[in-house]
């Protein structure tokens, strides 16, 4: 294999893992747009929150109190941090969204989310204090090789788990009653709700499934990033590109387009290195937003999934 | 002739305040106070009386508090002339994000603002050459050099804004903002060119946010890029919400108040700082007029 | 003072206006009738400029309208109201009034920096309020107000940029009929100061009293153009109402 193929293939692969962990947080928002015309600012502050609960279940709880190897210890705060994501979801459902969703008010919401970001980045502060914590996951001490290829057993997990929660949720909207039901709320809500659904049942729903997921992404998320409370900053403007450029509420846009945007931070980071990565995503996000605000796949909306 | 009235009030207490507060840690804190104001005004004409959901203002705040610096320290301008520099840049900056707000509206603003400043941001941290990146400016020294004094440069500077501010919404100029913020489509029906008017709006609320920025590297003494994260959006957001958007005095309020209510908590330990978050979201739930609300029910 | 020429707009694949040609004379007052969805409200958007229209032109005094922005329209004298009322909600009676002077304010800037609150046109504002029945409510808050008087409000506002050509969709909308009487009443009077008047209506009392011309659309297209008297009896427009209303009409 050249040098060059390799590269490239090795950069692919890269880009696609980093691109699963993106779809993973990028999924919810749009799942939460889909149903509520809303944006859930405080949905990174929940990857953040989730990757900590990780880093305690694994460390304190698993490998300290349950005596358990480092791995089942790991796959262990994979399910916490899904519980406390689903938590989080169902307490700002309650708090924010449902009393504030029948005034029709479409930014007060907005801006609820907003006080609630800053109030769990400033708890986890108060509560973690600022210095990156190192959360490192048994699977990334793996290195599988193919040929001139590295990956570690980390990026296997996570787009394993990755492509197991879009599969679930794929088949969970296309096949199941409550599913179906999701997929009508978000198309006519109003309609939806003569049909016998109960609209805030399932919105509730949405938003719980959503917040799991990012839950779950913090505790793959975890280990690759700089875990510090305000980590939830630095993922959440990625995550609203790659929303945008997928399309708000689209499904299958926001997919292909979180691992369109892994792919490229995988290639930026080789030749332009780490800082300025954040920089060219953005201003993607920018020109996107200029040229193009409804997103690059937004004709399949009405096929949301 | 009542307003004269307030104003006098207004600039007794302002000329009063480092007397009754004695303590050098907090005349500091007044400092930051009026920082606060200016920065809380800014941001309201852009939110509160154009109605535009504007997240990028830590963006012109860094603005005003590089430029300054990199002119005075590196080029050794003038600190007056580079200050000048640094709020007209700003302002010009101002209308990048007004041709956003020309396009996009709502949500779809909030990002495009709130990506503008993290590019800012990165734009900070990574052009180590000019800003020296995270590793920050040094030795930076206020235009005034004692605390009481730069407080009263800052307060005067943050009365005269408000003055003419609240001659300028009370003006038919007010009536076009407002008319923007209420809707867009029948305002344009009244002759109104919308964007004009939000390029307006938005280039003084940079411009107001880089004159408190401009002042923020002399007080604090070193320069560093992580006191311009995003999140110091909305703290500023937080303040003009909480104390009452889309007056004059509301954002002063909350500026004020969330200003000093994390200083006097300090009891709470790091938790204090909850306070900017609890605070919005209460009142986004609970009293959307913010303290200015309040005032009003009585 | 108005005119279209072969004027169509579609949406998607959805044609809601083809080949529209009317001309509306100065100091008439002008009715657009239609039934729903025949492209009344399009045509309006197309005239004030909400929408471009795909072909045709469009021409106020002479001058072409086509590419003007709705905003700058407002200067060359057309001011409108909207079928779905689109007040001020925030602001007081007279707030949302004196917003609507907004081409007329010559004051330089420094003075509104300045100087801030001159208190120019707030009598003309008040007249106006007076004129459409709300002068004693002038602080109260636009959105406060009853259906019937917010619409009132709009059209005083509208009346504030001093239009020549005033462009209403379906104002008597969701009136009962004492106010539908008074909006008669005033729109006659508006009329009699010399502005023309275009007015999208379903309600066939006001089109009868009180227009001079009629122009029927029907499914985006011209269906016929005549007084109120020729266009009742005219057979396809009966035809296009399915009787009722009509019919009604004209068996009295």
């Amino acid at each position: 294999m050249s040098d060059l193929a390799a590269l490239i293939a090795q950069q692919s692969i890269n880009g696609v893992y980093l691109g699963c962990l993106y779809v993973m947080v990028a999924l919810g928002l749009t799942l939460i747009y889909g149903v509520l015309n809303q944006i859930n600012f405080a949905h990174a502050d929940f990857v953040t929150v989730g990757a900590f609960t990780a880093f305690f279940a694994a460390t304190r709880l698993g490998t300290k109190m349950l005596g358990l190897p480092d791995a089942a210890g790991y796959l262990l705060s994979l399910f916490f941090a899904l519980g406390i994501g689903a938590l989080l979801g169902l307490a700002i459902n309650a708090a924010v969204f449902a009393p504030l969703r029948e005034r029709g008010d479409e930014l007060r919401p907005l801006i609820a989310t907003i006080g609630v970001s800053v109030l769990l980045e400033n708890a986890q502060l108060a509560l973690f204090g600022p210095i990156p914590y190192q959360f490192d996951s048994p699977f990334a001490r793996e290195t599988i090789r193919f040929g001139r290829i590295f990956f570690t057993g980390q990026s296997v997990l996570v787009v394993v788990v990755s492509a197991l929660a879009i599969g679930a949720l794929y088949a969970f909207m296309r096949f199941s009653f409550w599913g179906k039901a999701l997929r009508a709320v978000a198309q006519d809500r109003e309609t939806a709700g003569l049909m016998g659904i109960n609209p805030g049942l399932l919105i509730g729903l949405t938003i719980v499934i959503a917040s799991a997921l990012a839950g779950m992404a913090g505790a793959l998320l975890g280990p690759v990033i700089v875990l510090t409370p305000f980590a939830g900053a630095s993922v959440v403007v990625k995550a609203f590109a790659i929303v945008i450029i997928g399309g708000f509420g689209n499904v299958q846009g926001t997919i292909i387009a979180g691992i369109l945007v892994g792919i490229i931070e995988a290639f930026t980071v080789q030749y332009l290195g780490s800082g300025l990565i954040d920089l060219v995503v953005f201003v993607l996000l920018l020109a996107m937003l200029v040229v193009r605000p409804t997103g690059l796949i937004a004709e399949r909306k009405e096929e949301n999934v | 002739m009542r307003r004269w009235a307030y104003f006098g009030i207004a600039i007794a207490l302002v000329a009063a305040a480092p007397w009754l507060i004695a303590t050098p840690y907090w005349r500091g804190i007044l400092v930051l106070c009026a920082m606060n104001v200016l920065l809380a005004l800014g941001l309201n004409l852009v939110i509160g009386y154009t109605g535009q959901l504007n997240l990028g203002q830590s963006a012109f705040f860094a603005i005003g508090a590089y430029a300054t610096t990199i002119l005075v320290k590196t080029y050794h301008w003038n600190f007056w002339l580079a200050a000048g520099a640094a709020v007209i840049g700003a302002g010009v900056l101002g209308l990048a994000l007004a041709a956003f707000a020309v396009r996009l509206r709502g949500h779809y603003l909030a990002i495009a603002s709130l990506g503008f400043a993290v590019i800012t941001y990165q734009v900070l941290v990574n052009w180590e050459s000019v800003t020296e990146g995270v590793r920050g400016i040094y030795g930076i020294l206020p235009p005034v050099p004692s605390t009481v004094g730069l407080y009263y440069l800052i307060a005067g500077i943050a009365l005269i804004v408000y003055w003419l501010m609240d001659n300028l919404v009370r003006s038919p100029v007010g009536d076009t903002l407002r008319a923007i913020r209420e809707d867009e489509v029948s305002a344009a029906s009244l002759g109104v060119k919308s964007a004009l008017w939000k390029a307006f709006a938005f280039s003084v609320g940079a411009g107001v946010a880089a004159l408190a920025g401009v002042f923020y590297p002399g007080f604090v003494g070193t320069l560093v890029p992580d006191a311009f994260n995003i999140i110091e959006s909305f703290t500023m957001m937080a303040m003009v919400i909480v104390g009452g958007m889309g007056t004059m005095i509301g954002p002063v309020i909350g500026a004020v108040v969330l200003t000093f209510l994390p200083e006097l908590l300090r009891g709470f330990g790091e938790l204090r700082l909850m306070v900017y978050g609890l605070a919005l979201t209460l009142v986004v739930l609970f009293m959307p007029g913010g303290i200015v609300q309040l005032a009003k029910r009585k | 003072m108005l005119s279209a020429n072969n004027v169509s707009k579609s949406f998607g694949g959805v044609r809601a206006v083809r080949n529209v040609s009317l001309t509306v004379p100065q100091n008439t007052i002008y009715a657009l009738i239609g039934p729903n969805g025949a492209g009344k409200s399009t045509m309006l958007n197309l005239l004030s400029g909400v929408y471009q229209p795909d072909a045709g032109e469009l021409a106020f005094t002479g001058q072409s309208l086509l590419g003007l922005a709705a905003y700058a329209r407002v200067r060359l004298g057309i001011a409108r109201t909207f079928q779905k009322i689109r007040l001020f909600k925030q602001l007081s009676l007279i707030e949302n009034v004196m917003a609507g002077f907004h081409i007329h304010q010559d004051t330089p800037f420094w003075k509104h920096l300045l100087v801030g609150d001159t208190g120019r046109f707030r009598d003309e504002a008040r007249e106006l309020l007076e004129f459409v029945g709300l002068g004693a409510r002038a602080d109260h808050r636009a959105g406060a107000l009853p259906y019937g008087q917010q619409r009132m409000l709009e059209i005083a506002r509208a009346l504030a940029t001093r239009p020549k050509l005033f462009m209403l969709d379906e104002p008597a909308a969701g009136l009962n009929p004492a106010e539908v009487d008074f909006l008669l009443n005033r729109l006659v009077d508006i009329s009699k100061r010399g502005v023309t008047l275009l007015v999208v209506e379903h309600n066939m009392d006001l089109v009868m009293n009180v227009a001079s011309r009629v122009f029927v659309l029907d499914h985006g297209e011209p269906l016929f153009e005549g007084t109120p008297r020729e266009v009742q009896a005219h057979p396809a427009v009966v035809e296009a109402y399915l009787g009722g209303e009509f019919a009604a009409e004209s068996a009295a």
